[in-house]
């Protein structure tokens, strides 16, 4: 620490850190274009010049470091001069149209242009225009307004990993544009519109809708994956306008993923179900909920309650329900005496699963020096842990991949495809080099094991690090050998001090499985209930043809004549109002409070942002008013907030898990992988149509290698289970990974 | 896309180097490239460069569009390369790019009907002390008037 001063006040400062980070914390103002906290610094604006006492000309304060007894002026006649000389070079060449201008309210340059900006402009010649680029659904773009501060190239270089803007041409001919046709493709881009200072780059499904300052913005959390970044909610006359990034250094820093950023568009679809709808006779009709639900807790008497045939009761939820939904429901049915409770819908072995524990704090994972990934495409699927991972990696750690297909990272990972049935083989061999270095007895199992060339690399480079992560990701949810795994990546993770990251179920699933939302050892989970001779079901917003694994199966099972099914649906689905006798219509996300757990355990609640449109309800207020009226105790809460206190006294119990190990061989000529593609994983996203016309939105392929294909005669002409064949070398041999943007192919898979 | 020739031509600047600094090759690479074909970059071949560098396409790019020794558009056989910057500029460059374009009956970023020469005008080149001046080939071409200019192009063949 040294002492400084600026602007007469006496302040402390680190000897070497920016001025402008000294002020900033100090609220001193200053102005600034190209500075932005959490990229490099490029000192090209000259907007935050300040007089340093001793310095003979002005110096930018974002790239000025602090030195002992530093005499620093933001507001004196030097200071002010050079920052409105500054101010009226950028100003020559920006045009007046603000009126038109999206960012007006919100502009950097417009707030500053007011403080030092002058009301004559002395530049007389015709300013340059420079033609927008089309840049994708996501991102609008006017140059011609661009100031050149390159935060946005800075950015996709620095943050999202993949230099896609760039500044082309020289001069009075300077512009920012991508060089690629395709745009901008990034999963993170839309931060782009967020660091832009003006409106060169602004939301595109936003474009001329509203002004800033018509919105309230309500602090909220994202729940499309395991991160819950937090970010505000603009809202206008009832509806999410648009979505901008709250500040949060233990969740999202600064940033959020597109997805996040443009799920709300979904939200004012037309396929919303908006009143409660009975089936009477086969025909739907619409009908006031009092009617609806009476007409419910009916069915349920006359299929269940009358009989006391509780175990012929399941429920089940999707995991993007929050925590108050996920435990309510769970209280209510076991307050009737059912069991049947799940939320892992699409896993094909309940028996046999990844139950590994994440130990890793995700502000952690940046500081690791090693990580090993096992089956995901993590830029993609958890964009923002994979940033952090990133980040560990620019900083010098190591990271390998195992996977079925060398996906596109963005950063440097040693890759290795690998089949799915080979993972826990390789995975074994890794655990036998590590005990008998440790010279410890090895387990039956591992006899057999004989290391090779990939397993001893695999083994040194986690004994050389001194701080590993090991990853296991969605692609493991259906393999075959899920559960020893998950048990070899714990023993490997306590012979070599690693921390583990459990992604395989993602947004609010560790929540689920907290609030108890599994079935205890008496009860039957998804797949068992599909199998029984069921009497009726309580489902939380569940789309057969996406959510499930065995979907012939659940249908068949849902659509049984006698199966009373009550459904709580925020869109409505041709399939649900097939097998459904009760639709109730539900508040989406930003339309209830609520509360999600994050990977580190940490719960963020937030309050709604809109009310739900039409007829629908928050959850919590359906689950209420339907254990009123079956006459169930304790379900007096007022508010959500209510309801997460009875949760803090929730006990949780803790499951047994099976801890043997079976090293399965390949059972099939071709392994197959099937994944959503990564902006169809809820409800919600499926219909936001901006993220689906994206790029990343219209990922559909079923990728395999030359010889893969030749096994399955088919060409990148076919399609491989409903999904066009993208013949690509980077696939491990005789696999194919399908990132589909369809709903499953309904018994497509075994 | 690009011959073997420029690859070495390239990898012999790579050598010089720092390992993993292969993308401080890419004003020679381009320039490469250019020399064999037409003398002009293409958005292809300034990718091709920058895929064999590895660095983003962007990148090089942003390289290709700064210096004006990088071509964009077909070139005639002779480039005259006009100073049109701040000391030719007040030393009257500004009439003589007209009369050049004039004498020649092509405007600045043409070429002449027989192929012959092309004008660009370009950012300083550091001679302002001979300013007004241009550049053909290697050559500098200073203090020029009407009549010199005239002299200049006749003699280009
Ligand atoms: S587009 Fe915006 S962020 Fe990018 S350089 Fe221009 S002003 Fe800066
Ligand atoms: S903010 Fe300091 S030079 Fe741009
Ligand atoms: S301005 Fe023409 S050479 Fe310098």
């Amino acid at each position: 620490m040294v002492e400084i001063e600026i602007d007469g006040q006496l302040v402390n400062a680190e000897p070497g850190e920016m001025v402008i980070a000294v002020t900033d914390r100090e609220s001193i103002s200053v102005p600034r274009f190209c500075y932005h906290k959490k990229l490099s610094i490029s000192a090209s604006c000259r907007m935050c010049l300040v007089d340093v006492e001793g310095a003979p000309k002005p110096q930018p304060a974002c790239s000025t470091p602090i030195a002992e007894g530093m005499k620093i002026h933001t507001q004196n006649e030097k200071a002010v001069a050079s920052q409105k000389a500054v101010m009226e070079f950028l100003l020559i060449n920006h045009p007046l149209d603000c009126p038109i201008c999206d960012q007006g309210g919100e502009c950097e340059l417009q707030d500053v242009a007011v403080e030092y900006g002058s009301d004559v402009s002395r530049f007389s010649e015709g300013k340059r225009i420079v033609a927008p680029s089309d840049i994708g659904p996501l991102i609008q773009t006017d140059m011609t307004r661009c100031i050149h501060c390159t935060r946005c190239v800075r950015f996709g270089n620095e943050i999202a990993g993949i230099m896609e803007m760039g500044a082309t041409g020289r001069g009075e001919e300077l512009k920012i544009e991508p060089f690629l046709a395709e745009g901008i493709t990034s999963e993170l881009s839309g931060n782009m519109i967020d660091v832009c200072p003006v409106g060169a780059l602004t939301s595109k499904p936003f474009r001329y809708e509203l002004r800033s300052w018509q919105m309230s913005s309500i602090e909220s959390i994202a729940r499309h994956d395991l991160v819950g970044s937090n970010l505000y909610a603009q809202t206008y006359k009832g509806n999410v306008k648009r979505v901008v990034s709250g500040d949060n250094d233990a969740v999202n820093e600064t940033w959020i993923s597109d997805r996040d950023r443009f799920s709300y568009e979904g939200l004012s679809h037309e396929n919303r179900l908006l009143s409660p709808q009975i089936k009477v006779e086969g025909q739907w009709k619409e009908v006031e909920w009092d009617v609806a639900l009476d007409f419910a807790v009916k069915g349920l008497n006359r299929n269940i309650l009358n009989s006391r045939n509780m175990a012929k009761l399941g429920g089940l939820a999707s995991n993007t329900a929050t925590l108050e939904e996920l435990y309510l429901m769970q209280k209510l049915l076991r307050e009737m005496g059912c069991e049947n409770i799940d939320h892992r819908l699409n896993v094909k072995n309940l028996n046999n699963t990844i139950h590994l524990k994440s130990t890793m704090a995700l502000a952690d994972l940046e500081a690791v020096d090693y990580g090993l990934i096992i089956g995901a495409n993590l830029r993609l699927e958890q964009p923002m842990i994979n940033h952090r991972l990133r980040k560990a990696q620019l900083s010098g750690a190591n990271i390998t991949a195992l996977n079925v297909k060398d996906f596109d990272y963005n950063y440097k990972v040693k890759s290795n495809a690998i089949a799915p049935s080979e993972i826990a083989n390789t995975l074994a061999g890794v655990l036998k080099i590590l005990l008998d270095k440790a010279q410890q007895e090895l387990p039956e199992y591992l006899l057999a094991v004989s290391p090779n060339k990939q397993t001893v690399e695999l083994a040194n480079e986690l004994l050389e690090a001194d701080n590993s992560v090991l990853i296991l990701g969605e692609h493991l949810i259906n393999n075959a050998q899920a559960s020893s795994i998950s048990n070899l990546t714990a023993e490997i993770a306590k012979l070599t001090n690693s921390t583990t990251l459990n992604l395989t179920a993602t947004a609010n699933s560790i929540g689920a499985q907290q609030m108890g939302f599994v079935p205890n050892s008496t009860g039957m989970n998804t797949n068992e209930m599909f199998e029984a001779d069921m009497c009726a079901f309580l489902l939380l917003d569940i789309y057969p043809e996406y959510d499930f694994h065995h979907s012939a199966t659940a249908l068949s099972a849902l659509s049984k004549n006698d199966v009373f099914v009550i459904s709580l649906n925020s869109f409505s689905n041709e399939l649900v109002s097939q097998y459904s006798d009760v639709m109730l219509p539900m508040a989406a996300m930003f339309e209830t409070s609520g509360t999600h757990m994050n990977i580190d355990g940490k719960m963020q609640s937030f309050s709604a942002a809109v009310s739900a449109p039409g007829e629908a309800k928050p959850v919590w207020k359906i689950l209420k008013v339907l254990a009123d009226l079956l006459e169930l105790p304790g379900f007096h809460y007022e508010n959500s907030a209510k309801v997460m206190e009875g949760i803090s006294h929730q006990s949780v119990q803790s499951h047994e898990h099976d801890t043997s190990v079976n090293l399965g061989d390949r059972t099939t000529l071709v392994e197959t992988i099937w994944m959503h593609s990564p902006y169809q994983s809820d409800v919600l996203l499926r219909h936001a149509d901006s993220l689906s016309v994206s790029k990343i939105g219209q990922i559909n392929t079923a990728s395999m290698n030359a010889s893969t294909a030749k096994i399955l005669s088919l060409s990148d002409k076919d399609s491989y289970l409903g999904v066009p064949v993208e013949i690509i070398e980077t696939m491990a041999d005789q696999c194919v990974f399908v990132s589909s943007n369809q709903a499953t192919n309904i018994g497509g898979l075994k | 896309m690009i011959s073997n020739n420029a690859k070495k031509q390239i990898d012999s600047w790579i050598t010089k180097y720092p390992q993993g600094k292969q993308s401080s090759a890419v004003m020679e690479a381009l320039k490469a490239v250019q020399a064999e074909n037409n003398n002009q970059l293409s958005h292809d071949l300034i990718q091709a460069v920058a895929d064999y560098l590895d660095m983003p396409g962007i990148a090089a790019a942003e390289v290709a569009t700064f210096y004006e020794n990088y071509n964009h558009q077909p070139v005639g056989k002779h480039i005259i390369r006009f100073c049109h910057n701040i000391s030719c500029m007040l030393n009257g460059a500004d009439d003589l790019i007209l009369h050049l374009e004039a004498k020649l009956g092509v405007k600045t970023g043409q070429i002449t009907k027989d192929g012959l020469i092309s004008v660009k005008k370009v950012e300083c080149l550091g001679a302002c002390v001979g300013a007004p001046m241009f550049q053909i080939g290697d050559q500098y071409y200073e203090n020029l008037t009407t009549d010199k200019i005239d002299e200049i192009v006749d003699g280009l063949k």
